[in-house]
């Protein structure tokens, strides 16, 4: 390969995750989020109606929530996000029903970085007559080492 | 099973080809569209759009090609160097007269994807203006890629009794005066 390419892996599961019972990657997740900015109303409403049922059908991730004045006081703060043990995400401007269809997302993501999957071609029966290679079906004398083809 | 090691057997079905293709006598646009199959890979039954697969292409007699229609006088090469004033147009004959192998190229360098792979792709072809090549490449040459067209015959390569035989329609009488 040239290496200009994109990073790449296999499809694993983290650890043979499921082989014997399934481990939730997602272990935390905190919710930060103004008491008055207008752009956290919907992170508002997820915690007044969403978030309870969010917890209890995942029992496996704990759950913060707090008021603050956001991410990044020096800004004017207010900026409402989701922290994760991995990664984050900014929940401004989202609806309470947008939230809790990432928060779903997010917990059941392995926690892998997102790249390409490289595909596994594989089989069980390889060929028996071998692999393709450049002399397979052309003719056993070629004719560039000696005189040259005719004109036609 | 093959007599042959697993490894070997990848090395020979990656392994590049150098093929070789004469130019005399043909259409640069078909000369480029064989050429940029293989230099893609795409005759090979393991191309894969990500696969570094791409053969050699030596192109021999670019001196030699043949533009039909008025195209030596009409077609116009355009480039600009980037500064005020610096659009350049030349026409072919101009542009071969100065590199003969540089019509051959700029058509092949076309009618390649123009993705990041086009500049590798044209490292792989190798442009002669005349039928000689260094011993280095010929020595690597696999097989010659058949002409796109016939090569037209001149009246002076016939041979007298190939004219004479020639079939003719009419005989002119012996007081026929030619103009």
């Amino acid at each position: 390969m040239t290496g200009r390419g994109s990073p790449s892996r296999f499809l694993t599961a983290v650890l043979h995750n499921g082989v014997g019972r399934y481990v939730r990657q997602l272990q935390r997740l905190q919710l930060l989020f103004s008491p008055t900015a207008a752009d956290a109303r919907g992170a508002r409403q997820f915690v007044e109606e969403a978030a309870q049922d969010f917890a209890r059908q995942h029992p496996d991730v704990v759950l913060y929530y707090c008021e603050c004045w956001g991410l990044w006081e020096g800004d004017g703060g207010g900026l409402p996000a989701l922290a994760l043990l991995w990664d984050g995400g900014l929940i401004a401007s989202k609806t309470s029903e947008e939230i809790v269809q990432l928060a779903t997302k997010l917990a059941n993501q392995s926690g892998l970085d997102i790249i390409r999957i490289r595909k596994p071609f594989h089989t069980d029966n390889p060929s028996v007559q071998g692999q393709w290679h450049p002399l397979t079906n052309k003719p056993s004398i070629l004719t560039v080492q000696g005189p040259r083809l005719q004109p036609q | 099973m093959a007599s042959y090691s697993r490894a070997a057997q990848q090395w020979a079905t990656f392994g590049r080809a150098w093929y070789l293709l004469d130019a005399k006598m043909q259409p640069p646009g078909k000369i480029a569209a064989a050429t940029v199959i293989r230099l893609e890979g795409r005759h090979k039954p393991i191309y894969h759009a990500l696969n570094d697969c791409g053969d050699h292409v030596v192109i021999i007699n670019t001196r030699h090609i043949a533009f039909s229609g008025n195209k030596w006088e009409q077609k116009v090469y355009s480039s600009h160097t980037g500064y005020p004033g610096g659009f350049k147009q030349v026409t072919a004959t101009q542009l071969h007269l100065k590199d003969p192998t540089a019509i051959v190229k700029l058509a092949v360098y076309r009618m390649l994807p123009k993705n990041l792979q086009r500049r590798t792709l044209m490292q792989r072809l190798h442009l002669f203006p005349e039928d000689v090549i260094p011993e280095d490449i010929e020595k690597n040459l696999l097989q010659e890629i058949p002409q796109p067209r016939a090569v037209p015959k001149r009246l002076d390569e016939y041979t007298p009794e190939e004219i004479a035989a020639f079939p003719k329609v009419w005989t002119p009488p012996k007081d026929f005066r030619r103009k």
